[in-house]
């Protein structure tokens, strides 16, 4: 590193209310596109499961078209190509909708993973003992799968967290836009974005050890297989 | 007069896991030649003691020699326990055959790679002469019609023969067995039992965990029961289940009864 | 959308499978040190490749990426942002993939061993003839996730200026105003390419027959 360009984290940490603002928008986006997420994969989940079968066909095909492309383009298909179908967004509803779209897409595999795990003798249990199919689902399903696909799930939800950095390309300003804005301010890139990689590093670290508190708490209630 | 050398002495072996003793103190003889059952409820350490005498678990105390050479530790000069080295161990441990009573199969290997593989590695014989004689080894267990199958492609007994014709192949001078039937299915226990019968016949050294007690009384030369961590009773089946017996061999035995012991009681 | 367009787009393809495939490769090789890192009985070994992983699977491929591709000139390495993305990529797979790596040798079922163990064969014989292609059949299925994963996330390589497939279906957007065919078609692209990474892992995988373990 040349001797005028020392490395200087704490001039991007002086900017801590922007970088902070930055980081709100990166946790909006992160907590409505993942819930809208984990609602909209569980309704695929179950129309794919309880839907008819042209529904399952088609449910599956918008699936793994959304597995198998980029998020990016994805991104920039809705952003850019929306308005060509008369769908104009402004960046913040369009990223929050793209995410939400890939995040649906994933957690729904996970979501029909998590039904498929369920042994059937706990529903045929369920059957016997008088529950109707809504008390199946509300009092067996949902606990079990719950507990069955929490791991997967806090994975999954991480990653979505990864992903909304991506956001930063259509001039959203989440965090990685907001620091690297004052990373090239004072031309100070690789200062700015070491800062970045940090704060995401504890963020996901943060997210990993609450994650697997919470399911060392539940992993009582699993289930002998 | 002395006693002939047994192919295994155990004395005083001790095997702690954390805080908890398994095997207190065994004392064992395993007579060459001859088939000596281990017996005794679930828990009790017939597994450890074996895997003990295989050194696939390191004894706390106590002392293992095979043909009168010290397994894994020897007593030292001053009469301190020293652990002797990974080559003596391989040498010593190479005499011993085990069979598990998952069959441990390697997945990848079809019935002639599972008999051929050490043979290759460990031998050093070329590719050709140790498929050559794993075809020998499993004609020799009726299975040599399946030498180009996959584990998965075999029924339980199937496996748990080439299993028995993978140790085998190696000429060991002990074979160890851990309840080789316990997980098949009862139709399938019999063809097992036949091979290890076969065995015996020939005058292999066995030590052979099991629950199958008319087994144990028919082939047996010698059962020890273990309860416990200790040997409680030991000897030939007749004095073993010979009446009036201790009353945990009694109780035992009931919980038994339907696995061929109904004969002893 | 013209067949010009199209093929274009097709063009840049090559680049985009070309940079995937280079980092997974190298990407592996880092992997198989990280994870024998992290298996290794030295405490700093395993200290630097639990580090490791955790850095690389902790954040955005986005911002590593922009990290390396800068970083790299400051300490007097002129390259290519080929380079430097490859770099990002590389780095950032052999985390996951160390990862899966050390999850597949751990998952070879204890028994096996202790069965090659008793045939007498060498700690490294057993590694290498039993516990390898076991752990290697167990986890190619997320091999083959991550490889698609990693082909996917090789469009964000066009932030740094590598004009692969989304960077070509972005510039030509913009010269011709028709960004919802091109990025569709784009999309359509890596649809493919993954479709038929995907039949190789299959077809892979049947051909290693010997079932379940
Ligand atoms: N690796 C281990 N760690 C801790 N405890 C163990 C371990 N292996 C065995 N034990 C304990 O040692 C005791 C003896 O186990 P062992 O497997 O030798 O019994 P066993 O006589 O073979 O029983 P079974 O008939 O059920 O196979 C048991 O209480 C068991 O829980
Ligand atoms: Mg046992």
């Amino acid at each position: 590193m040349g001797a005028d360009m020392s490395f200087d984290l704490g001039l991007i940490l002086s900017y801590l209310p922007r970088i902070l603002e930055g980081l709100g928008v990166t946790l909006m986006l992160w907590v409505i596109g993942s819930a809208l997420g984990l609602a909209v994969g569980f309704a695929v989940a179950v129309g794919r499961r309880y839907g008819p079968a042209p529904l399952g066909w088609l449910l599956r095909g918008i699936v793994e078209v959304i597995r198998g492309t980029p998020f990016l383009v994805q991104v920039f298909l809705l952003y850019y190509g929306g308005p060509f179908i008369g769908l104009r967004l402004e960046n913040i509803p369009a990223g929050i909708l793209a995410l939400a779209i890939y995040a649906a897409a994933y957690y729904s595999e996970l979501w029909r993973a998590g039904f498929d795990a369920i042994p059937k003798g706990h529903l045929e249990a369920a059957d016997c003992v008088g529950f109707t199919e809504w008390q199946t689902l509300r009092r067996i399903i949902l606990p079990e799968m719950t507990v069955l696909v929490l791991p997967s799930m806090v994975n999954m939800t991480i990653l979505i967290l990864k992903e909304t950095a991506i956001l930063s390309i259509i001039s959203l300003p989440e965090l990685t836009l907001s620091v690297s804005a004052i990373g090239t301010q004072h031309y100070a890139f690789v200062e700015s974005f070491t800062v970045l990689a940090l704060l995401y590093w504890a963020l996901v670290e943060i997210c990993g050890a609450l994650g697997r508190r919470a399911e060392a708490r539940l992993s009582k209630y699993r289930f002998a297989t | 007069m002395s006693a002939p050398m047994p192919a295994v002495r155990i004395e005083g072996l001790c095997k702690d896991f954390g805080t908890t003793r398994v095997l207190d103190g065994i004392d064992l003889d395993i007579p060459r030649g001859k088939v000596t059952c281990l017996i005794g409820p679930s828990g009790s350490g017939k597994s450890t003691l074996l895997r003990c005498v295989a050194l696939l678990e390191e004894p706390t105390d106590g002392y293992i020699s095979i043909n009168g050479d010290p397994l894994g530790f020897d007593r030292g000069p001053n009469g301190a326990r020293v652990k002797l080295p990974a080559r003596q161990i391989r040498k010593v441990r190479s005499r011993i055959g085990m069979v598990f009573q998952q069959f441990n199969l390697w997945p990848h290997m079809t019935a002639v790679g599972n008999v051929s593989e050490a043979l290759v590695t460990v031998r050093g014989m070329s590719r050709a002469d140790a498929e050559e004689r794993a075809r020998k080894e499993l004609d020799a267990i009726g299975l040599g019609a399946r030498a180009g199958h996959y584990p998965s492609e075999l029924s339980g007994g199937q496996q748990q023969r080439v299993a028995i014709a993978r140790a085998l192949a190696l000429d060991p001078g002990i074979m160890l067995f851990d309840e080789p039937t316990a997980s098949l299915d009862p139709e399938l226990t019999g063809e097992v039992l036949n091979v290890m019968r076969r065995l015996a016949e020939s005058g292999m050294t066995m030590l052979v965990v099991t629950h199958e007690i008319g087994f144990a009384a028919s082939v047996g030369s010698k059962i020890a029961f273990l309860d416990h961590g200790r040997i409680l009773v030991e000897g030939a089946p007749g004095e073993v289940f010979a009446k009036p017996r201790e009353p945990r061999i009694d109780q035992f035995l009931e919980t038994y009864l339907d696995r061929g012991a109904a004969t002893l009681l | 959308m013209s067949w010009k367009l199209f093929w274009l787009l097709v063009e840049a393809a090559r680049l985009t499978v070309l940079l995937s495939a280079g980092a997974i490769a190298i990407g592996f090789l880092i992997a198989c040190l990280v994870c024998a890192g992290m298996l290794s009985h030295n405490r700093v070994a395993r200290g630097a490749g639990r580090l490791f992983v955790s850095f690389f699977r902790g954040t955005p491929l986005l911002v590593q990426l922009l990290l390396i591709y800068y970083l790299l000139p400051s300490i007097g390495l002129d390259v290519p942002s080929e380079v430097a993305a490859i770099t990002g990529m590389a780095l950032c797979t052999a985390a996951y993939q160390a990862e899966i790596m050390r999850g597949g040798l751990g998952a070879v079922p204890s028994g096996l061993l202790e069965a090659a163990e008793m045939t007498g064969m060498s700690a490294a014989q057993t590694f290498r003839r039993i516990r390898l292609p076991i752990a290697f059949k167990l986890t190619l299925p997320a091999l083959v996730s991550e490889a698609i994963m990693m082909l996917k996330s090789s469009s964000l390589v066009s932030v740094v200026g590598v004009i692969e497939l989304t960077r070509m279906a972005q510039d030509l957007a913009a010269s011709t105003y028709r960004p919802l065919e091109l990025y569709a078609a784009a999309g359509l692209i890596y649809l493919v390419i993954n479709i038929v990474v995907a039949l190789l892992g299959t077809g892979l995988e049947a051909r290693l027959r010997w079932g379940r373990i």
